[in-house]
Parts: structure tokens; sequence; C-alpha cells
């Protein structure tokens, strides 16, 4: 007889996967470590805050089963229970470097960044995915969407990173959810009532016909056990966020203009081809990532086939330097990538160019600086979106700026206009050191605020007065600033028409910040801001994963 | 929101700690915590405001049954009075097994 995993809640899940009697809970619900987040906004807590750490063995096999509850809150990535997840993730790490080998599983049942902490959960969002691209070197990352809620927002990028994908057919995988695409481009784009639709484009079973996920499973706890089986033995399998020219290659080569469906890109993944890349229109708009990408490379020539990619190599104080900046080309292939978002192109893109240069270091030894021009204002909504895998896309654009990190390249942020949800996650946030402009024209936000008040179904007006309560739910940089990721906030520059000693003095902190970057992304919860009040939580959280890891 | 206690006898000793439930919609977490002063008290936070008489009637009907000693954490998000019972029976079941 069949035992359902689907219908189980998160904790049972993590316990059904384990060999029997070795389940062991850390964090939990005894531990009473909920989000201190949601009782000002008027939302009941939960005494795990929805995410269970489980400690047990696999067939003998030691791992560590991350399930989240998607019951609570939708699964929604808070600053608690996403420190849950990294936290536990990065003590993983540690035992797999001393050679104690921990296989790591992540239940995914989540719509992404929890909206009521909205900055914490892209923060942390790119926390779990820096451990994830450690952790791939040492053992398999498995993932599971089993369904219920799925897996969305930037919980489907760090899905898209796991090395091997496990799914049933009653669970969705995508990038933005429907109501959001219908919300930001219209119901021609995407018909959010449209069932149908939405099951041929993001459904379990489209998903492993046009091969974003590796196993299709029936809703059984046994054959789930048996597909992680089969997942912690197949090792040696290049991540689909390496294989860059394959996705670079179907991107180029499909009509973004028509509404493709799955039996289109099956198609396409079958033709062999060495399709070279299109040459692009280029639309060239002004606009502040242009400008400050024009300026630190004395507007040097981008070496990138994609307009909406600049990357360009120059001597910045005194040391090579790879600037790469996301900009808008009003001409761009993709029409839904007309703003300067980024789309399938612009992750993938940036991929390539991050790992050409982690290539051409390795053999020269001389690790040039990376640095991430951040004027993003989101990610690309739109139908062919997500029928090829934007999140893949973003994807592949964290592991290569997490790998150039930890290829030992200093790799740094510059917010000089917005930064929004996961077009930052895919550029700017795995950054080892951040820093901004005090400019109140940029937005540092998970989703737009239209969209945030139609998910959480609020009025703009009552999502505006949360933000005085909680400072993560806010737009500006200053209020970013007091959670601590930045290193510093440049005052006093403008941000559109910098004169030269504007220019002198972000140059200044830039070179201050490359000069500071290590190969990990936690100076971001050392800083004053973040000690002292902006990470509390997320720094409690890892240090009690600390002492109940025994 | 809103959050409140209720508070009344029990002499029944529990013998561990349960957690059953979700916060999820028309659910609700019951923690149970065994107590050493003769009392029961309910720690709720709902989702639904104004129903405080319900809470308590659902309470004394289970202290009729169950004079407990303990400390009951809710965390509830729109259960239903039904719900709430079946829940807080399910968690009184694993709180009265022995230690493992």
């Amino acid at each position: 007889m069949k035992a359902s995993f689907v219908e189980l809640k998160g904790r049972e899940r993590a316990e059904a996967l384990l060999d029997k009697g070795t389940f062991t809970e850390l964090l939990g619900p005894f531990d009473r470590i909920e989000s201190p987040h949601l009782e000002p906004q008027g939302i009941v807590p939960e005494s795990d805050d929805g995410m269970i750490i489980a400690r047990g063995t696999i067939n003998g096999l030691q791992a560590v089963v991350l399930s989240i509850e998607g019951a609570f809150q939708g699964g929604g990535i808070g600053e608690v229970c996403g420190s849950k997840i990294a936290g536990s993730l990065e003590r993983v790490l540690v035992d797999n470097q001393a050679g104690k080998k921990t296989i790591p599983i992540i239940i995914f049942d989540t719509g992404g960044v929890r909206l009521q902490e909205a900055n914490y959960g892209l923060l942390i969002i790119s926390e779990i995915q820096s451990a994830i691209v450690a952790l791939r070197e040492f053992v398999p990352v498995i993932g599971l969407i089993p369904g219920n809620v799925g897996c969305f927002g930037g919980m489907s990028i760090t899905a898209a990173l796991c090395s091997n994908l496990i799914m049933t057919a009653t669970a969705r995988f995508g990038m933005n959810g429907p109501e959001v695409i219908e919300q930001e481009a219209g119901i021609a784009e995407f018909n959010s009532k449209d069932r149908r639709l939405i099951w041929d484009t993001i459904g379990g079973t489209t998903r492993f016909e046009t091969g974003f996920i590796d196993q299709l499973v029936e809703d059984d706890v046994d054959t789930f056990k048996a597909a992680i089986n089969k997942a912690i033995n197949e090792t040696n399998v290049k991540p689909r966020t390496r294989r860059i020219d394959e996705y670079l290659s179907l991107v180029n080569r499909v009509d973004p203009l028509k509404k493709n469906t799955k039996d289109d890109i099956i198609e396409l993944r079958k033709a062999k081809t060495n399709a070279t890349t299109p040459v692009l229109a280029n639309g060239i708009a002004p606009g502040r990532g242009r400008n400050w990408f024009n300026i630190f490379t004395s507007n040097a020539v981008s070496i990138s086939e994609y307009p909406s990619v600049l990357i360009a190599d120059t001597n910045f104080g005194g040391k090579l330097t790879r600037f790469i900046a996301v900009v808008t080309n009003s001409e761009n292939r993709y029409p839904r990538n007309r703003h300067g978002e980024v789309g399938l192109q612009e992750g993938w893109a940036m991929a390539k160019y991050i790992r050409e240069a982690i290539e051409a270091d390795a053999i020269t030894g001389e690790k040039r600086n990376i640095v991430a021009v951040i004027d993003v204002p989101s990610q690309a909504y739109g139908y062919n979106e997500e029928l090829m895998g934007i999140h893949f896309s973003c994807a592949a654009s964290v592991d290569a700026y997490a790998s150039a990190r930890m290829a030992g390249h200093s790799v740094t942020g510059l917010i000089v206009g917005n930064a929004i949800s996961g077009a930052f996650l895919a550029h700017g946030l795995q950054s080892s050191r951040l820093i901004a402009l005090d400019d109140a024209g940029i937005n540092v936000q998970a989703m737009s605020k239209q969209s945030a008040a139609r998910i959480t179904k609020r009025t703009i007006a009552e999502l505006e007065e949360a933000t005085q309560k909680v400072p993560a739910m806010a737009y500006d940089i200053k209020n970013y600033f007091s959670l601590g990721p930045l290193d510093c906030l440049i005052k006093g520059v403008n941000a559109d028409e910098p004169n030269p000693a504007d220019i002198e003095k972000v140059s200044y902190e830039l070179l201050k910040a490359i000069k500071k970057s290590d190969s990990t992304i936690k100076h971001r919860l050392e800083t004053k801001q973040a000690v002292e009040q902006g990470r509390k939580y997320s720094i409690l959280v890892r240090e009690k994963i600390a002492e109940q890891w025994t | 929101m809103e959050s409140f206690s209720f508070e009344t006898k029990g002499n029944q000793i529990l013998n561990q700690r349960s957690h059953v439930g979700v916060v999820g919609s028309g659910d609700l977490e019951v923690l149970i915590e065994p107590g050493n002063n003769n009392k029961a008290i309910f720690n709720v936070r709902t989702a639904s405001e104004g129903f405080q008489e319900t809470w308590k009637a659902v309470f004394e009907r289970f202290m009729d049954i169950n004079e407990v000693v303990a400390t009951i954490t809710i965390n509830d998000f729109g259960a239903t009075p039904g719900v709430v019972a079946l829940r807080l029976a399910q968690a009184l079941e694993i709180a009265k097994q022995n230690k493992d």
C-alpha cells in the first residue's frame, strides 16, 4: 500500500525520510525561537517558525533533513526559519570539510521570501545559496519539491542550485507565481486562472520533460526514499547551473516573441547544435548602472555578446578588476526584459563571463577582482521566462559569483540604483562586501509594492504602515543599512550626475571594500548594525544550532 | 490577532511535554508542558479576535475531563472549536505517554 508523502506535515516528512528511531530535532517547538517580526504586524507566530531541522541517518548514512512547513505562512522564508536552514547547512559544510560525510536534504514547500520579513528573506536566501554552492563540492545537495505550495521566488533559485531535484506531478516549480506575473505583466502575458497553462508551464511533469529536474516520482514515502538513495549515489553529475553553454544555446535559439510550449522546448533541446550567439540589437538607454560602469571602466567597450550585460576588465586601484552591470536594452530580444531586468539571457551571460575569469585566472594564479555594479529593477516577469526556467538563469549567476568568491576572487557589490528581488540575488547578494550610495532614489526589496500588497492581501497604505514597525519591510536604503548587510553608506553623492569629487569618494570606498572582501559572506552578520539589532535573531539561531549540534 | 491567558485548577500530573498541529489556515498548534503548581494555564494567541468566551468554554470542557497540571500554549490560525478540542486531545494523549 502507498503512504502519501505530500499529505504529511513538515515534521512528519522529515521523520518519514530518516531511518526509524534516528530522528532528532534541533531548535524544535519547545526552544521557542519564533519570528519576532510577525506579532508586531498582527500575525500569529509558530513556535518553530515553520522550519524543521532533523538529524538522523538514511540507510545508515548521516543526514540532515531541512523541512519547510508549507502550511505556515506559505512556507515563506523569514529571518528565523531562513537562518535555521542557512545555519544548519553551514554546520553540515563544516562536518563534511572535517571528513564527516553528511547528506543535506531540503524539502521545499515555499512561496519564497516571507513578504512580512522581506529583506531578511532575500539576505538569508543568499546565505542558504552560498552554503549550497560550497557543499556541492563535497556531497550531493538533494532537493525535494513534493507539493502543496511547491517552490517559488528566491527559493526556486535555491532549489535550482541543488545537485538533484525530486518532484511529484502535483507540485509546481517556478520563479514568479502566476498571480505575480499577471500583476506585473498583464493577463495577456499569463492568465493566472488558466490552470492547464500553469501545469504545462511549471508543473512537475513539464519540469521533468523539459529537463529542469532529475526525478519525477509518485506520491509515496518509499518512492521518495528510493529517489533520495539514487541521488546520494549519483555523484560526478555536472550541476545545471554550470552547464552554461547548453542553456545559453537554448536561450539564444528560442523565439521569445511567441508563446512557446513545452514541446517547443523539448524539440529545441533535442537538436544538437553549436549555435553561436545571435547578433543582438542594442537599444542603449541611460541609467545609473551604465553610467557608473562607464565611470569605473573609463568607457571601456564591453566584451559581452549580450548588450544588457556589460562586462569589462580594467585596472582599478592597481589591480585587474572585472566590472559587471546589468543595464537597459530597449531592443532586448526578450520583450519582458527591456528595462534592465535580469532575465534568461542575463543570468546565464553573467555566469559565462564570471566563469571565464575564474578559469583564466586559475591558470595565471592572479585572481582579478570582481565588482557588481547594481541597479536592477527586478527579474523579468514573463511566460517564456517561466517555461524556460528563469530561476536556473539566476541560479547560474549566483553559482558563478559564489564560486568566484570561494576561488579567491574579491567579489564586491556596489548599489547605485535599485536592488530588487531575484535580480539582486543573481547580481549582488553573493558579494563578500556590499556598499551603497545613500540616495533616496534607491529601492531594496523582495517585490514591488503593488505585488507585495496583492500577495499579502493588504492595501499599499497598510503595507507602508508595517514598514514603520519592521525595517526589513521598508524599501529605502537607510532602513536596509540598519539590517547590517552594508559595509558603508556613501553620503553626499549625486547618484545620477556625479561630479569628480563624488567619483573620487565612491572609488575610495569601493576600493576599501574590495580590499576587505574575503571568500565568505559572513561579514554581514558581524557589522555593528547586524550585531546590535539588524541580525540579532540570525545570530541567535546560529548560536543555538551550534549548541545543539553534537 | 489577540492574545490572552486563562488559568484554572488542575491535579493530574503529566509525563512529558507534547506538540501537535501547525499554525496554518483553520488549524492551530498546541504545546503542552507539565507543570508542578496545581494549575492549568492556557496561553493563547489567535488570528481571530473576539472569541474569548468560546475559547473559555472549550478549555472548561477540556478541564472537566482532564484536570491537567500544565502550561498549554496555543498559536491559532482560525481553528474551529471542534478542531481546537481535537488538537488538545491529541496533545494530551502524547503528554500522558511515558517518557521514552
